[in-house]
């Protein structure tokens, strides 16, 4: 169930349409090309020989056993990598810029599962039984689980750096002491915990490499997301050129982020196809992805301190936010400064101080995950309000819309420079409100309470920014050569008339294909079907900048207005052809249709796209010297953003922010702690919909993701660093059936600053963990006001609330 | 992820099946495999022989002994027990927990010998059965025996069933008036027990089993006592759960603590006394 | 003969077609079918039986193909996803997928697929629960199951 507020009218054509998808076809009939769908003759199939430990000098490694094995075709270990290679380029500035982090370990294993050595055999069964045959001695260390703890740098992690934290700043905006100072209310949170999880994508990670001897150049069949950066970590490491690695992705069953780090096992495996003369293939478990792949974030924000007036202005609030990273930071250190895209959340607030602290912890390295950063700082935010807002007495609704930035304050420019480009909060709060029936609560909660339980009611607001300023980078280390960004497209008109798009992004499910078809579409004149957009991105397609990729929320906006650049110059090519062949001014052609006519002229004066194809293509000898159309363009789309201040740490760091505000009604078994959603609804303004269903679809499963994570996704490590929950009985996602009614609800407020007036999208910014921990927290309200200070709340963590609520109540209040 | 290498063999009757599990070592019994084929996997265990029981029909029978008991295959799958009609009206109960377990797949798999001699303390079929004053057969060479439910688990992943034998039915009594429940906490819908608890109410009395808490399921014998004479109401009930978690040592894990466990077990014991009470009432 | 191998020569009827080839052991069916007989719709997603990518019909039923040794299918009939289109004629249930947006990576499809046929023979106008039972054992990282649930129950319609 939708209902859409219009707030623009937007001439749309295809665009705007909910048009069936263009992979669809493919993928249903299980024709789809997935990595491990790929074949080549004579390939090896490769498995990684993992650590056992998450702390350990590596003594000694013996492969003699494996390689006596029939039909193994040969190792690699980490003192060859260190030989071939040179360690991965690190982000941060100093201590965590001097981390050595190489494709293997390289004396040392810092995580359990971190990988050690790879065999690779003729079949899975038999790689998998050599690695059983590969012998590693390990002399155990002392192993640091705790964030806190590393912080101490009793145990440091990595010699090079010579202390586990890769960086520390302050931010600080505005005067956060005077408003606090000022305020007639200080509101004192003692600690708040968001935890690690990730989206665990259906298909895990990995590769088919090909080297090819005679040139030097590989080919990887694979499903890195962000190839643009894959290739700029990988080429120097391999100390090549970046035009040595062709990156080829096809299908790819999700990404959500944790397809951006496979930079160290894709280094290996060109290692092993260059020594062992033949293309090797590496499938990664799902054991693995769980244990070594990539995590989400995992924050401590401890010491908030929050300014409050009488009527509810919050004016400002500071924090210590301490950042766990895993045992390599990697593409984590712009997790440092990423979520100042949001700094002050959905709210007006002008005086925020974060000192912020990232360290290394023996656990598995973290990466961008579905809401990257931003999320963590937006349930922050959230949790600051409900918390005030149960404290101080204020009804969290009321609270929100007093704080929130207005519409008419839109764009409004943040403190630290950032501008929100539209949006209407309020009124997307009060579709929330509406679909779930918000005026019902409190008869709904008597009823709850007749049948033994507790009812609760929350909100999630929250952002999704999108169409990253790479120049964020240098809030970082300044010494990086980053800024901007860029996205890249190329649209031709073939021999036949043909329509081909080629992109620069890699898809994993966002309907790419279908979505570039209808904007094409509708520039050049013709129907999407007609429009063929080819699969994936290829690093031959020669149609992809230095940020290609598919990640932050900005396909819309940098994907589709490359598409749209390179279409508008085909566009004005065809018209500048057909004038000259049809005799006519260029202002009476027309494209529709798949021709290109003289409006209103008489029949004959039309020529079909085939005509000008075959014209431009085979038969161009009468067009005058002059005038040489290709009908073949490719165009980067470059968002303007202006330079970041380093010092003052302020400036546009994303252009577009899409809004979310989900609402849920739980209903707490206070004899279990298990929570039951009721009902709940998410209702999303990301501008101008290209294609509604494939927005609301990406809202749904961004929510499904939200409420995993709120109720049971979580790697819990134990003190030896052991990853409890590395498999899906254990880490329980939502099945079908643990789903609630869904109810969506849509707005477009456009943004003055993309192309098509579209904004990225697909994250959902945790929306569904911020409204349900505060439902939670709500329900248990009546039960000694218990505070929810974690994300994630399963059955057991809600009991312990309701054993002792008191001792999550370490905040304190200070008034006036 | 991918098996070692093992040795198949599908015999064609059960006197088969126990002459290979016997003269070979290292073999065990594949039945759903929706255990056995994940353990090894993970290499956790790697037998050398698998003895796969798929074509012993004689294992796949759902029926009544002359006595009136309801017999069930060991290798009656989960689906097949929940759509038995014979099921249905000796012992519903069976059934309905069945239509929990995983998922359809699993369901369609995953046999009642398997869940049983598994013997997962988190699996549903253990407490259920024992609640149930079930019996289990095993032929082993020597010829068959019979045992009740306390003597059949003897430990995690250990069974009264021997190197060289077969679990080949499990025999429950009809309800005849009894009524039966199963309450519990899951890792998510249709998810593996946190804690769990079935009981059987009758004119005899009540009987309480408590599954995950232990390496066995636990007959909560204290609570039984104090429901002799019960009239089953609400109050009742949780007075004579006070204190069941005291009893017990149950494990500590990510899904909860010894404590949390001791509670959700006091939680479901009631749970499903006062469902079994109900349902004897109703039929 | 029931010796114990270590090889097998089995025979299945894999989507209509009569296929025989030896095998090892220990080779999972879902390895069987992609690795062997190259039918690569059917997909891994898990190592412990969790996720259903690999689902497949055994005998009419659905099962999880990574949790089946190949040599467990001697003498059964299997369907996988490449067996529903015939010709390249989509089944209603593949089109109402296309029409309700119900996949998006389209890694979980062929097994959404082969679990959601099943039940449209068994029940041709399933309720809402009953479909979500049906898909259980069929994780979607993607869609939420929103659309999923709205196209089976659509194809069991009839629309």
């Amino acid at each position: 169930m939708t209902v859409v507020e219009e707030t623009t009218t937007l001439k749309k054509g295809f665009v705007g349409q909910s048009i069936p998808r263009k992979e669809d076809k493919r993928l249903v009939q299980g024709l789809g090309t997935f990595f491990d769908d790929v074949r080549r003759h004579g390939m090896g199939y490769v498995h990684f020989v993992r650590s056992p430990y998450a702390h350990a000098k590596i003594v000694s490694i013996d492969v003699s056993k494996a390689l006596e094995l029939d039909g193994v075709y040969g190792t690699i270990t980490g003192d060859e990598v260190a030989i071939q290679t040179d360690p991965f380029f690190e982000m941060s500035v100093e201590p965590g810029g001097n981390i050595k982090d190489y494709a293997l370990a390289v004396g040392r294993v810092r995580h359990m599962g971190e990988p050690v050595a790879a065999v690779c055999a003729a079949t899975r069964e038999l790689a998998r039984d050599a690695a059983d045959l590969i012998e590693v001695e390990y002399d155990p260390l002392a192993v640091l689980v705790d964030a806190e703890d590393s912080l101490r740098d009793e145990v440091v992690l990595h010699d090079d750096a010579g202390s586990n934290v890769v960086w520390s700043g302050v931010f600080d905006w505005g005067d956060v002491d005077t408003a606090l100072a000022e305020a007639d209310h200080v509101v004192k949170i003692e600690r708040l915990h968001f935890h690690r999880f990730s989206s665990t994508p259906l298909e895990c990670a990995g590769a088919l490499v090909e080297y090819d001897k005679g040139t030097g150049e590989w080919t990887l069949h694979c499903n890195h997301q962000m190839p643009g950066v894959g290739a700029i970590w990988m080429a120097p490491a391999l100390r090549v050129g970046i035009d040595k690695l062709r990156f080829v992705t096809q299908d790819i069953g999700g990404g959500f982020g944790n397809k951006i780090c496979l930079h160290p096992q894709y280094v290996v495996l060109c290692l092993m196809a260059r020594k062992l003369g033949r293309p090797v293939q590496w499938t990664e478990w799902r054991t693995d992805q769980h244990t070594a792949n990539a995590h989400g974030n995992e924050r401590t924000f401890l010491d908030v301190e929050v300014g409050v007036m009488a009527d509810g202005t919050m004016t400002g609030f500071k924090v210590r936010a301490l950042d766990d990273c895993g045992a390599f930071p990697r593409y984590e250190p712009l997790g440092c400064i990423i979520w100042a895209q949001v700094t002050p959340g959905m709210y007006g607030w002008r005086n925020i101080r974060v000192d912020f602290t990232q360290v290394c912890t023996n656990k598995s390295p973290v990466s961008p995950n579905r809401g990257y950063s931003r999320m963590q700082h937006l349930w922050l935010t959230e949790r600051i309000v409900d918390i005030v807002a149960a404290e101080l007495g204020f009804d969290p609704v009321e609270l929100r819309k007093k704080n929130y930035v207005k519409v008419e304050q839109m764009p409004y420019e943040t403190p630290n420079g950032c501008v929100y480009d539209s949006g209407d909060y309020a009124a997307a709060l009060d579709i929330a409100l509406d679909l779930v029936d918000y005026g019902s609560i409190d008869e709904r909660r008597k009823d709850a309470e007749a049948r033994g339980k507790l009812l609760g009611f929350g909100i999630g607001s929250t952002l999704d920014s999108g169409t990253n300023n790479f120049g964020q980078s240098t809030l970082l280390n300044p010494e990086l050569q980053f800024s901007g960004n860029n996205e890249a497209a190329s649209v031709k008109l073939d021999i036949f008339g043909e329509v081909v798009v080629t992109l620069g992004t890699v898809p994993q499910g966002q309907g790419h294909e279908t979505t570039a078809a209808q904007v094409v579409a509708d520039i050049i004149g013709c129907s999407p079907e007609q429009v063929n957009v080819r699969r994936g991105h290829d690093t031959w397609f020669n149609s992809h900048a230095g940020f290609s990729g598919t990640y932050a929320s900005q396909f819309a906006f940098t994907g589709l207005g490359a598409v749209k650049g390179a279409a508008e110059l085909l566009r004005a090519e065809m018209v500048q052809l057909a004038a000259a062949v049809l005799q006519a001014p260029e202002e009476a052609i027309e494209l529709a249709d798949g021709m290109a006519r003289v409006k209103d002229g008489p029949e004959e004066a039309a020529l079909p796209f085939m005509a000008l194809g075959a014209i431009v293509n085979a038969n161009n000898a009468f067009l005058p010297p002059d005038f040489n159309p290709t009908l073949n363009h490719r165009y980067v789309c470059r968002p303007y953003f202006g330079m970041v201040d380093t010092e003052k740490k302020t400036g546009q760091l994303t252009l577009t922010y899409a809004t979310q505000i989900h609402a849920a009604v739980v209903e707490v078994d206070p004899e279990t702690g298990e929570v039951e959603i009721v009902d709940y609804a998410a209702v999303d303004d990301c501008g101008v919909r290209i294609n509604p269903q494939i927005v609301e679809g990406q809202v749904h499963g961004a929510t499904a993701h939200a409420i995993g994570a709120a109720l049971s996704e979580h790697f819990v490590y134990d003190e030896e660093g052991t990853l409890l929950t590395s498999n899906f009985y254990d880490y329980h996602v939502p099945h079908a059936m643990d789903m609630p009614p869904l109810k969506t609800g849509a707005m477009e407020s456009p943004s003055p600053v993309a192309p098509l007036g579209a904004k990225g999208m697909g994250e959902g910014g945790g929306g569904g963990i911020h409204c349900l921990c505060a439902a939670i927290q709500d329900a248990l309200s009546s039960a000694g006001k218990p505070l929810v200070t974690t994300s994630c709340n399963p059955p057991h963590r809600v009991w312990a609330m309701l054993q002792d609520p008191e001792a999550t109540r370490r905040v304190e209040v200070m008034s006036k | 992820m991918l098996l070692r290498e093992v040795e198949y063999a599908r015999p064609g009757t059960v006197e088969e099946a126990i002459s290979l599990l016997a003269g070979h070592e290292g073999a065990r019994a594949l039945a759903g495999g929706q255990t056995l084929v994940n353990v090894m996997k993970a290499r956790a265990a790697s037998p050398d022989v698998l003895v796969d029981l798929a074509d012993l029909e004689e294992l796949r029978g759902i029926g009544f002994s002359s006595e009136g008991l309801l017999e069930l295959g060991a290798m009656v799958t989960y689906a097949q027990l929940t759509a038995s009609s014979e099921v249905e009206v000796a012992r519903p109960i069976l059934g309905e927990v069945s239509a929990t377990i995983g998922d359809v797949q699993v369901r369609n798999r995953g046999t009642i010998g398997g869940n049983v001699c598994v013997a997962d303390p988190t699996n549903h079929l253990p407490p259920l059965f024992a609640a149930l004053g079930a019996t289990f057969t095993i032929r082993g060479a020597d010829g068959e025996r019979t045992v009740p439910a306390e003597d059949f688990f003897v430990g995690v992943y250990v069974t009264a069933v021997e190197e060289g034998e077969l679990l080949t039915k499990v025999s429950v009594p009809p309800s005849s008036g009894a009524g039966d429940g199963f309450a519990g906490l899951t890792i998510g819908v249709h998810g593996t027990y946190i804690a769990n608890a079935a009981a059987s109410v009758s004119d005899e009395g009540a009987r309480v089993v408590l599954g995950c808490v232990a390496a066995t399921p636990v007959r909560a014998t204290a609570m039984e006592e104090r429901l002799a004479g019960s009239d089953f109401s609400q109050e009742s009930v949780r007075a004579a759960a006070v204190g069941l978690g005291t009893e017990l040592d149950p494990p500590s894990d990510v899904h909860g603590s010894a404590d949390f466990r001791r509670h959700v077990a006091e939680v479901s014991a009631v749970r499903a006394v006062l469902q079994a009470s109900a349902s004897g009432k109703g039929s | 003969m029931a010796a114990p191998a270590a090889r097998r020569a089995i025979s299945v009827e894999l989507n209509g077609e009569q296929v025989e080839l030896e095998v090892p052991a220990r080779r999972l069916l879902v390895h069987f079918i992609r690795d062997d007989l190259g039918l690569t719709g059917t997909h891994v997603g898990c190592d412990t039986g969790n996720c259903g990518a690999c689902t497949v019909r055994l005998n009419g039923e659905p099962v999880k193909s990574c949790m089946l040794l190949a040599v467990q299918a001697d003498g059964a009939t299997i369907a996988t996803v490449e067996g529903l289109a015939a010709d390249g004629e989509l089944t209603p249930l593949q089109r109402a997928f296309n029409e309700h947006h119900a996949l998006q990576c389209g890694y979980c499809t062929p097994g959404m697929l082969m679990s959601a046929t099943a039940l449209l023979e068994r029940n041709p106008s399933p309720s809402e629960e009953d479909v979500r039972y049906a898909l259980q054992g069929n994780i979607c990282r993607c869609t939420g199951y929103v659309n999923i649930v709205e196209a089976v129950m659509a194809a069991g319609e009839g629309r």
